[in-house]
């Protein structure tokens, strides 16, 4: 255990970081950790994670999927709008449309033979404009109170369905990346696009399959935050993106693709989340929150960089 | 023309043009020339001073970062996302600093970009660190910067237009668009014809051959963080020479609308390929296509959607054009 800290110290510094601030929030607010604060952390968690669960796959593959944030406010229209008389159509839409264009970036990626995130980006804002034009220009609301109802119960008083099913997400792909021909399929085309093509891994699913999967899990996170919220709007997702992939490289995931697990990116996400839950809670105003969020980033970039890697070679030579 | 060039090499300069490397950007210029003379014939009203000086306002604030994010993206550092927050920082200091004059202001708003560079190309460059992360981090550290110094406000000049905000050299040519072609100019060729940006392409093009030959791959890379911070703070300065007004909003869609410029131009994300003057042509593009579809009364939706579909096509075409030359 000790020995893996020592070789990688991003892992520390998001455990450092962890603990350090839930003492600290705990101290300066005992509401922190009450059962209603982590059931919103829960959600803050699931909004955030889905998306930069997808997006770790992509970077794991060695892509990058830009689409997500613009994604998530697209589904949510979709949701409300095609599921206002049967919810399942509206998710099952939402899915489908999120696994298209997940495909629809694989597919460009793979054929033209450009950097994804140059595919990504003219995605990315094509959904934006359709999300404006889904919009029409005012929000929209959902009037199936049953299932807002539903989705905003609490279990064991700090889990909400939200939480459960994303918690259950990261298990499965990360169960499914240890065990699975995909997932190994995945990590070697990450690790080595050419050498993982020799020896006869599949790269073209595994890059297919990991953009699928950033729009398909993308695309829950906004159907499932606007049942949660009973509206949607063209504005959501702004800012998840460069969250997300925030949280992706915090955990442990690298842009050169092949390095990282979900169980880090999930620590990269609660680490986000728990900063800025509770600098809520202390009711720091928002230059502080901006200040902090890139404190935050800019420490682990100087841990996973050339900084990092001179303390660990002058610990070494002892 | 495309078909001939794929079936005999054209003589003479045009070979070039249409060489793997080059043909998308010609591509796009070509495009770009042939879609404003169409829109001139087409559209009432369209070749006026007043409607060429609007094409040209939008395209000297995204043009003049998109040049500065190119030597990011050329030195193969993919791209910066702090252009943004730096444009809305350096649009409050313009403003707070109106009273020493246009020169002043824009010499004040660009020392603030060049030290927000400087501080990222340090990180990247000499520490080593993940550039995009840098840049995210940077992003959010200015943006903190920048509402604790406005306190969150929009702050507002005092007196009147200044010959920066709406003055025009002719008819029709705003300087700020004087101002974009000069940095473009100089941009070009520093980048195309110096040692110094013969080795920004180089580490662009292979960054382990290019510290192995001993070029100054670290300088470059600084070098070319001060260019994108110095680039979005001009940006940002201009706007708020037009506007009047410095805040936190200026720029928020600066570094997407540049990122798209550049890859619409020809410069390939992955460094090494494409030039200043390929930013230009992409920036223009986006433009004069933005402006035939805001004349035609299209909703910003669909302006949106045309932007995005047409950085998809121009990079198809380009990927397509490019391999079957090959």
């Amino acid at each position: 255990m000790f020995r893996q800290f020592a070789d990688n110290p991003l892992m520390l510094l998001r455990w450092l970081l962890l603990i350090a601030m839930g003492l600290i929030f705990t101290l300066a607010n005992s509401y922190f950790l009450a059962p209603g604060n982590l059931y919103s952390l829960g959600e803050s968690f699931s909004l955030l994670g889905l998306v930069a669960l997808g997006l770790a796959l992509t970077m794991l593959v060695g892509e990058f999927d830009l689409s997500g944030g613009a994604m998530v406010a697209v589904s949510g229209l979709i949701m409300l709008k095609l599921g206002e008389s049967n919810a399942f159509v509206g998710l099952a839409a939402a899915l489908a449309f999120g696994a298209g264009v997940g495909a629809l970036n694989g597919l460009l990626t793979l054929r033209l033979q450009v950097s994804s995130l140059v595919t990504t980006l003219g995605v990315m804002i094509l959904l934006s404009g359709f999300a404006v034009w889904l919009e029409g220009g005012q929000g929209v609301s959902f009037s199936n109170y049953d299932l807002t109802d539903a989705f905003n119960a609490s279990w064991l008083s700090v889990l909400s369905p939200r939480s459960v099913i994303t918690i259950a997400l990261f298990a499965a792909v990360g169960v499914a990346l240890a065990i699975t021909r995909l997932g190994r399929d995945i990590i070697a085309a990450g690790s080595h696009r050419k050498a993982a093509t020799m020896s006869g891994a599949n790269v073209a699913s595994a890059v297919l399959s990991a953009f699928i999967a950033s729009g398909l899990f993308a695309a829950l996170a906004g159907a499932l935050l606007a049942i949660t919220l009973g509206r949607a709007s063209s504005t959501f997702g702004a800012n998840l993106l460069l969250q997300a992939a925030s949280a992706a490289i915090l955990g442990g995931i690298a842009l050169s693709g092949g390095v990282g697990r979900p169980f880090g990116v999930a620590i990269g996400v609660l680490v986000l989340c728990v900063l800025n839950n509770g600098l809520g809670l202390i009711g720091a105003s928002s230059p502080v929150v901006m200040l902090l969020n890139g404190a935050v980033l800019l420490v682990a970039v100087l841990v996973d960089g050339a900084p990092g890697q001179w303390l660990r070679r002058s610990r070494a030579a002892h | 023309m495309s078909t001939q060039s794929r079936s005999a090499p054209l003589p003479g300069p045009l070979s070039g043009l249409f060489a793997p490397a080059r043909v998308q950007a010609t591509v796009i210029q070509i495009a770009t020339v042939a879609m404003f003379l169409l829109a001139c014939l087409t559209v009432d009203n369209y070749a006026t001073a007043s409607n060429i000086a609007s094409i040209l306002y939008a395209a000297s604030t995204v043009g003049i970062a998109a040049v500065g994010l190119a030597s990011v993206t050329i030195s193969g550092n993919l791209f910066a996302l702090s252009l943004g927050s730096t444009a809305a920082f350096a649009s409050i200091i313009y403003i707070q600093l109106s009273g020493l004059g246009v020169i002043g202001a824009l010499l004040g708003s660009l020392a603030l970009g060049v030290v927000f560079g400087l501080i990222q190309g340090i990180v990247v460059g000499l520490l080593r660190c993940n550039a995009i992360i840098t840049t995210i981090a940077a992003s959010s550290l200015i943006a903190g910067l920048a509402t604790a110094f406005s306190g969150g406000r929009t702050v507002l000049a005092t007196g009147g237009p200044s010959w920066l905000g709406n003055g025009a050299i002719l008819p029709g040519i705003p300087w700020q668009a004087v101002i974009f072609l000069v940095v473009v100019v100089v941009a070009e060729l520093l980048l195309q014809r110096s040692r110094t940006g013969w080795e920004l392409r180089l580490r662009g093009t292979n960054p382990a051959a290019a510290e192995l030959a001993g070029l100054r791959t670290r300088r470059v890379v600084v070098l070319s963080y001060v260019l994108a911070g110095a680039g979005a703070a001009m940006a940002g300065a201009l706007i708020a020479a037009q506007s009047g007004t410095g805040n936190m909003r200026v720029g928020a869609d600066l570094d997407f609308s540049a990122i798209a410029a550049m890859l619409v131009g020809g410069v390939a994300i992955s460094g090494g390929r494409g030039r200043i003057i390929d930013v230009a042509a992409g920036t223009l593009f986006l433009a004069v296509l933005t402006n035939i579809l805001l004349v035609n009364n299209f909703a910003y939706e669909v302006q949106l959607m045309i932007k995005g579909l047409a950085v998809l096509v121009a990079v198809t075409a380009g990927a397509l054009l490019s391999r079957k030359k090959r």
